[in-house]
């Protein structure tokens, strides 16, 4: 079979033209930020109660301010996540519109993964650092040693890789249902909790803790939070969680391309 | 240039039953039934060629267009544009083919079209001078610098259509395929595709597919005509040759002296069996007649002999009369020119 090319050039507008799409609509990012406050207000006012009277490290080994900083940046990098991806490919395969982008000489895929990164970006930066800085006003934080920031990094963006590789799985639901919308939400509920962003996973009982440890959700939230906060033993422990996200972020990719192949040669669009 | 080979395309619709009791009991047991859109057409047109596709509504033209531009996957048979099995090598096809859907806009919906055009500039890698003398084309004959930096979606239908049709053909494509391209254009902007497309057939033999419900667009734009009915071709070849499949002409004529026009009328109706004559408002006698018995030497011979004609002329069978002929079933299948 012969190899269409994979030039950058043919992704990038779709980036940009995202971005300019994105500016028309300003008020979104107010909603989601004031959307993101309310959900890590009551998960770190709950889970500061909960540590209030302990002097020392409580269950978990979490501090007040090591499980503030936690539960706050699990938020931040949910937002980060929500790359609209899920709800985007899950319409335009039941509206049909996907037709438009198939007769491009494009890979779908990654026009959608160009298209979103505008979406991150943006919401990183009008949503997710006004969200750390507020909090960080409010309540006390703990401040990362440098060596962790830098793991923390990498791992951040691996993150968003298999954020944007589920969300586009979900999307994907659009072509054997047409109840998307109960998609998207168990998909939400799952991540939220298999990531760590309404428990911290060190916090859950055995069984589930081991599950969730196996589980490619754990990459998008405590993986990264686990280096950050330096809660590893070693060069050894931090490779592991990098090592983990790498193999979910590696497979979930091959997932991804296996699956859409299979779904885009089953595709009907009716009508039009 | 595109070919079929018993192209056919199947799909499964769940049946509802009416009432609410109905949708209930679809949560239970669901029936499906099988719609062929598509059911096992052949046909070959050549590159260079500008064809209509015609069919009712409902004749799978739209299915087959989405088969031959990659978006579908045929259950059965298969198509080739320029050499390549279009939903095998996707990318590859997309490159040489342009698209409109008049359904569906392929524009970016909130970018101006100048902007929806320097992406497609980079998507394509159109090369400067392509994408100077085409931009230069459409400034000419679409006034496409008035659409301006309007987004898209808040342009007119007409507005919009502008820009799709220019956007198909940016990239200097092998072959377009125009799913009615003309809904919400006026006379002169219609006037000015039909140049657009006509233009790029001459100069860079641009084949052309299309579909539409304006008969006028066909005959403007195209030579060649694929007639669908009922998933099957019909007819493939001329559209001259599809005029000619009429089964029934006409003369009209004015004649001096002898009878009035009404018994004139009358007279050549009983003189030609299966015929028949009406007085146009101008006074003229118009003749109608079924081509399988009556030749046009025995209607002219009898005209002649009975009457001294001062005027006389045979109108061409017109598409529209040629088209509900076929889809009423008036014209059996066959098959003219070069099929598959």
């Amino acid at each position: 079979m012969r190899r269409p090319d994979l030039r950058p050039g043919g992704y990038l507008p779709f980036a940009t033209s995202g971005l300019q799409s994105l500016l028309q609509y300003r008020s979104t990012f107010l909603i989601t930020g004031i959307t993101a406050a309310a959900g890590a207000a009551v998960t770190v006012f709950l889970w500061r109660a909960v540590y209030a009277d302990g002097s020392g490290p409580g269950p978990g080994g979490f501090t007040p301010a090591s499980i503030t900083t936690y539960l706050v940046v699990a938020q931040v990098l949910a937002v980060v996540h929500t790359n609209r991806v899920d709800d985007e490919v899950a319409a335009e395969v039941y509206r049909g519109d996907i037709a438009v982008t198939l007769v491009r000489p494009l890979s779908y895929p990654l026009v959608r993964f160009a298209a979103c990164l505008p979406v991150i970006g943006a919401n990183a930066v009008l949503v997710g650092v006004p969200l750390l800085v507020l909090f960080a006003a409010l309540v006390p934080l703990t401040a990362p040693r440098p060596v962790d920031v830098l793991l923390f990094l990498p791992s951040a963006a691996l993150s968003v890789l298999i954020a944007f590789c589920v969300n586009l799985l979900t999307g994907m639901a659009g072509f054997v249902t047409t109840n998307t919308w109960g998609v998207r939400m168990a998909k939400q509920g799952v991540v939220a909790f298999f990531a760590g962003q309404m428990v911290p996973l060190a916090l859950l009982p055995g069984p589930l803790h081991a599950l969730a440890m196996v589980l490619p959700f754990r990459a998008m939230a405590d993986g990264p939070l686990t280096l950050l906060l330096g809660r590893y033993e070693g060069t050894a422990g931090a490779a592991a969680v990098l090592g983990h996200q790498l193999a979910w972020g590696a497979g979930l990719v091959l997932l991804c391309a296996a699956l859409w192949r299979a779904a885009v040669s089953r595709l009907e669009v009716l009508g039009g | 240039m595109i070919v079929a080979e018993g192209l056919t395309k199947d799909f499964r619709i769940a049946e509802r039953r009416p009432g609410l009791l109905g949708s209930l009991s679809t949560l239970l047991t669901r029936e499906y039934r099988t719609v062929h859109a598509v059911d096992g057409i052949s046909f070959a047109l050549r590159a260079g060629s500008k064809t209509a596709y015609i069919g009712a509504n409902g004749a799978g033209k739209s299915t087959t267009i989405k088969m031959l531009t990659g978006i579908m996957t045929p259950t059965s048979g298969r198509c080739l544009v320029n050499g390549v099995e279009p939903y095998r090598h996707r990318r590859e096809n997309a490159r040489a083919i342009g698209v409109v859907f008049g359904q569906r806009s392929q524009l970016w919906w909130d970018l101006s079209v100048p902007d929806s055009f320097r992406i497609l500039r980079r998507i394509y890698a159109i090369p400067d001078a392509v994408y100077e003398r085409n931009l230069a084309l459409y400034r000419e004959l679409l006034d496409i610098d008035a659409l301006g930096t309007t987004p898209v979606r808040q342009l007119s239908l007409g507005q919009r259509m502008r820009a799709e049709i220019a956007a198909s053909l940016l990239h200097d494509p092998k072959v377009v395929f125009w799913d009615e391209p003309t809904i919400g254009l006026d006379m002169v902007l219609k006037e000015a595709v039909r140049e657009l497309v006509n233009r790029a057939n001459a100069e860079l033999g641009t084949t052309v597919l299309l579909t539409s419900h304006d008969l006028s667009d066909i005959a403007a734009i195209c030579d060649d005509a694929l007639v669908v009915d009922g998933g099957r071709v019909v007819h493939e070849g001329t559209l001259t040759e599809l005029l000619g499949r009429a089964d029934r002409r006409s003369v009209v004529f004015d004649h001096r002296g002898g009878p009035g026009p009404l018994d004139a009328a009358r007279g050549v109706e009983a003189g030609l069996p299966g015929a028949t004559a009406t007085v146009t408002p101008e006074g003229r006698i118009r003749v109608d007649y079924p081509a399988a018995s009556l030749t046009s030497r025995q209607v002219l011979g009898f005209l002649l002999d009975r009457f001294e004609l001062t005027d006389c002329y045979a109108p061409e069978p017109d598409l529209e009369t040629v088209l509900r002929q076929i889809y009423r079933g008036g014209v059996p299948a066959a098959r003219n020119g070069g099929g598959a």
